[in-house]
């Protein structure tokens, strides 16, 4: 019969309307994200609270972006100083490039997803700022080697 | 008359010397009246129109409701990523990929990866096979929900978009616990895939099986089962095949002309020998043709990812994945069916860190250079409906 088929559709739509919200109330409610969700890239610390970077610059060379910066200098004795991780977290693409290339674990893709800021200049991070690079103090303490 | 060149044009329009219908629009200008004295008008459709998609601009000669003369604009989404990828090393490139085809970015990637591995020797574990198998499926029946929406959308349908999205929701979900994002996946690298499925996932995805079937039956009612929906679409942008072979057209839409031709069974790559499936053909190639091919490739798809869930091997998910991979000088050139048809990477290397060219054959352009054709001679309202059929992604269109 010609128009039972629109008729169907009707019933359709009424089916659809008993079966409850699928959205969340954001940002009273939010979803959980999943484990490999890559969002901003987050630096990790061992277990004394210390950055895992060594300042090997891999991650730097592997940006496709370049959105990665880090200001590396040396001490007399050659161990190596981060005076500035610099992350532009604007132009940044989340491939997870950086962190599959990390050997040391020293980054991660955290689930840090809202990323909107009020000032142009917050979206230029600085992640690690006057620290000893691990390598260094590997060389000199060989505590967390 | 008069010797300058750009001038040829207006002088064939006023002198309607030009065999056959004219081009509008940024070649010629419009023939100016009829009998009717009524004046031809240019319409401009896009780039920022709802209907075309993307940013694509159409002009339209219309006499009237009728489409006299139609003329596709492309370029407004042009990154030059083919021109990027020459800067990129081999594992950076899929990064870019995604951004070509942003609807169904894994089909980009694997072709891409299928390309490397050619020139280079590259062996694949059988289980990287499956797992892109498996990610390009439910990338495809993502992919196709988007069109199946849009076009609904496109005639008029409001409701079936909602309900399409929350299933495309599901397999979203799905996708990004896989590879990590919705949209960028950045998961299949040249070598094999970045990780194996991870713990989970597998329940998600037969939760989402249990489902597929019904919701999709329940779609295709609102769409392909109401009387006016069907009407209006069979018998308009008839493309036939000689047309579309012409113009190069690959995937659904070649389908629907009847041409049987399915690069997954035809030239197999990945899993896709060991799995069954069918490819659901069209005869006349108008509207309706490709929305019944269309869903029928999902119906086809939920079978595949049923397979390829039940069947998944045990074993590597990637060979030796190489941060600076140097593959030896020489072209291959790999394809694979994408959800708009045959996505081809043609690879050239020297031999260096990067590739010395990549050119992307991107089905979504053979099959949008088809509606200077096709749109011609119907009218406005089912010009809005062809372009929607043809299923045009302008990220890949314009690269």
């Amino acid at each position: 019969m010609w128009g039972s088929g629109i008729l169907k559709g009707f019933a359709i739509t009424m089916r659809n309307m008993f079966r409850g919200p699928i959205t969340v109330m954001y940002p009273e409610q939010k979803l959980t994200l999943p484990e490999r969700a890559r969002w901003a890239v987050a630096p990790r610390y061992d277990a004394e609270g210390r950055p895992k970077c060594t300042a090997c610059l891999i991650c730097v060379n592997e940006c496709p972006d370049h959105v990665l910066n880090l200001e590396v200098s040396k001490s007399e004795d050659g161990a190596k100083h981060i005076d500035r991780y610099v992350y532009e977290v604007g132009a940044c693409m989340m491939c997870g490039l950086c962190v599959e290339a990390c050997p040391f674990d020293a980054i991660e893709m955290s689930h840090e997803y809202e990323l909107a800021t009020r000032d142009h200049g917050d979206l230029v991070r600085v992640l690690l700022r006057d620290v000893d690079a691990a390598s260094t103090r590997r060389a000199k303490g060989g505590d967390d080697a | 008359m008069t010797d300058d060149p750009k001038m040829a044009w207006a002088i064939t329009a006023e002198g309607s010397q030009f065999p056959g219908p004219l081009p509008c629009g940024l070649r010629c200008i419009p023939r100016g009246v009829d009998e009717l004295a009524t004046e031809h008008l240019v319409l401009n459709m896009g780039p920022q129109h709802p209907s075309t998609h993307g940013v694509l601009h159409i002009l339209v000669e219309l006499d009237g409701e009728e489409v006299i003369a139609a003329e596709a604009s492309l370029g407004y989404l042009h990154r030059g990523i083919e021109k990027l990828a020459e800067s990129r090393r081999y594992h950076q490139v899929p990064t870019l990929l995604d951004r070509a085809d942003y609807v169904s970015g894994l089909h980009t990637e694997t072709a891409w990866a299928l390309a490397v591995e050619q020139l280079a020797g590259i062996e694949v574990p059988g289980k990287a096979s499956w797992l892109r198998a498996l990610l390009m499926e439910l990338n495809r029946y993502a992919s196709h929900l988007v069109w199946l929406g849009t076009f609904g959308m496109d005639a008029g349908a409001m409701a079936p978009f909602l309900y399409i999205m929350r299933d495309r929701e599901m397999l979203l979900d799905v996708i990004e616990a896989i590879t990590g994002s919705r949209m960028m996946f950045n998961y299949v690298r040249p070598g094999g895939v970045v990780a194996d499925l991870p713990a989970g996932v597998d329940a998600k995805i037969r939760a989402w099986l249990e489902v597929a079937d019904t919701y999709l039956s329940e779609n295709d009612a609102l769409l392909g089962g109401n009387e006016i929906f069907r009407m209006r679409m069979k018998g308009t942008g008839v493309i036939d095949r000689a047309t579309a072979l012409a113009f190069g057209m690959t995937g659904g839409c070649l389908r629907a002309t009847g041409v049987d031709y399915d690069l997954r069974r035809d030239v197999p790559y990945c899993a896709y020998p060991e799995l069954d499936f069918e490819v659901p053909l069209g005869v006349r190639g108008d509207n309706m043709d490709r929305y019944d091919v269309r869903v029928g490739e999902m119906r086809q798809c939920i079978r595949l990812i049923r397979q390829l869930v039940d069947g998944m091997p045990e074993g590597e998910f990637s060979g030796k994945r190489s941060r600076v991979l140097k593959v030896p000088a020489g072209e291959s050139y790999a394809a694979v069916e994408s959800p708009r048809g045959e996505l081809g990477i043609h690879l050239i290397s020297d031999g260096g860190l990067t590739p010395y060219r990549m050119r992307l054959r991107s089905p979504a352009y053979f099959n949008l250079a088809v509606v200077d054709e096709a749109l011609a001679g119907g009218l406005i309202a089912d010009a809005i409906v062809t372009l929607g059929s043809l299923d045009i992604v302008l990220g890949e269109i314009d690269r």
